[in-house]
């Protein structure tokens, strides 16, 4: 079993791998370069896949966070905290590039316009999520307090984005793109989405593997896999 | 329905009776606020101030570090000699101990905002004459939407050590939409002094009606004694 993981998990990153050396390739090699913003606007194409996989790993934090308050399973929760740190790892690298390709393109590195704002309370809004974790030492009472968060931090999200919206916009909403652009994109989105999906996956075995051991330290062995209790006053 | 207002209002008269007698929550938030407004008077020098503008900021300032104040003190009275078990033993529901505190909460906050309010609109210059109701009806709807979130936070780490600054960690980020709808509404209102712009008032009722409905849903769920 472990050896077949094995050969599962050197398949999957030697995929990846090649797929962003390819990626890379097309981005500099085949796509024409822009002809207003010069070779920087190629940062576009990990700029907006990222973004992508912001969302992504925004969402499945929430499902996370929900299934944890419906079934009260430590699982649930080790899911939903290494989403989230994907997402503040993801989300940190959206501002990065945006701030690169924004200050080429409006020569100021940052503005407070709708979608910058929007990436950056969506930031400050996980990275939240992971400081308040440590501060708690009950395991449960932890994994409660982050459920009740991620579940409030996503729903924050769409009120974010109508709230941004009121504010004055430089940042383009859609952008004229040619087929090679198009279909780099498309080619940059799936190393992009396999990086991001590996990343999740690995820091939550290594999640599950902490969460275990200090179960079977801490406590007197409840066995694994068996359900917290619904009762009580939780 | 009238039984659970009349529960609705025991639990929050329960709450600011001991404040009423205390009187220990609204000295420290009144006189905490002030000195927001006034350290950051200091510190945006006269020209800033001048505008006139920098005053909706600096109240949301204040409002934000006063209110997360007052959302620990409500639940923190609860701490002491098993409060919160009996309150939880009472047969009401959960819900209305929400309800409850939530309405504590707001009585607090706008009696800060009675004093917070006037010390920045005199110390800023801040022109209130051309919509006053625009912005009472801006700030009740900031209130509300960040007395709900709050209201649930405080008590879901109420029996942690996250007291204090780090509750203003998990209330703040969640609460920046509020923040960013109403300044930017402030701004057209005493600004360019247009009307109170429907999207930006659909959003703050959004965001209200959103929190309320989610923390009447969980508040059950995460309290504890």
């Amino acid at each position: 079993m472990k050896t077949v993981d094995n050969k599962i998990m050197i398949t999957y990153w030697l995929a990846t791998t090649i797929l962003f050396a390819a990626s890379i390739v097309l981005v500099f090699a085949w796509t024409p370069v822009e002809q207003t913003m010069g070779v920087v606007q190629k940062i576009f194409y990990l700029h907006l896949p990222v973004a992508i996989n912001t969302f992504l790993a925004c969402l499945v934090s929430f499902i996370a966070s929900v299934g944890y308050l419906w079934q009260r399973r430590q699982v649930w929760d080790d899911l939903a905290v290494s989403s989230a740190k994907m997402a503040v790892l993801l989300c940190g690298i959206v501002l990065l590039t945006g701030m690169i390709w924004g200050h080429s393109a409006w020569g100021v590195w940052w503005t407070w316009s709708p979608r910058l704002t929007f990436s950056l309370v969506l930031w400050l809004l996980y990275v939240a999520y992971l400081v308040i974790r440590p501060s708690i030492e009950s395991r449960e009472r932890r994994a409660l307090v982050s459920a009740v968060y991620g579940v409030v931090a996503f729903l924050d999200v769409p009120l974010v984005y109508l709230s941004v919206k009121l504010m004055p916009d430089i940042h383009p909403s859609s952008i004229a793109l040619s087929t090679e652009m198009k279909l780099t994109l498309l080619a940059c989105m799936v190393p992009v989405t396999l990086l991001s999906v590996g990343l999740i996956a690995l820091r939550f075995r290594l999640q599950r593997v902490e969460s275990l051991n200090s179960e079977t330290s801490s406590e007197p062995a409840p066995p694994t896999g068996v359900r917290g209790s619904f009762g009580g006053l939780a | 329905m009238t039984q659970v207002l009349q529960q609705i209002a025991l639990v929050s008269g329960k709450d600011l009776r001991i404040e009423a007698r205390s009187r220990q929550t609204l000295g420290l938030v009144v006189v905490l606020g002030v000195l927001i407004v006034v350290v950051l008077g200091l510190g945006l020098g006269p020209q800033q101030v001048a505008s006139g503008m920098a005053a909706t900021a600096v109240l949301w300032v204040a409002y934000l570090f006063c209110g997360v104040l007052c959302f620990e003190k409500t639940m923190a009275v609860e701490r002491h000699d098993g409060a919160l078990a009996g309150l939880m033993l009472a047969p009401i529901d959960r819900g209305v101990i929400y309800a409850g505190k939530l309405l504590s909460n707001l009585v607090l906050m706008v009696m800060l905002a009675l004093v917070v309010t006037p010390v920045a609109i005199v110390l800023f210059g801040f022109d209130l004459s051309a919509a006053p109701l625009g912005f009472a009806a801006i700030m009740a709807g900031g209130f509300v939407g960040f007395a709900a979130i709050g209201t649930l936070f405080a008590a879901a780490v109420s029996s942690t050590r996250l007291q204090g600054g780090l509750l203003a960690i998990v209330i703040f980020p969640v609460s920046l939409p509020l923040v960013i709808v109403s300044t930017q509404m402030m701004m057209r209102l005493f600004g360019e002094g247009e009307p109170l712009g429907g999207t930006g008032l659909a959003v703050l009722i959004a965001f209200d009606a959103v929190y309320l409905v989610v923390s009447w849903l969980v508040f059950e769920l995460i309290l504890e004694p």
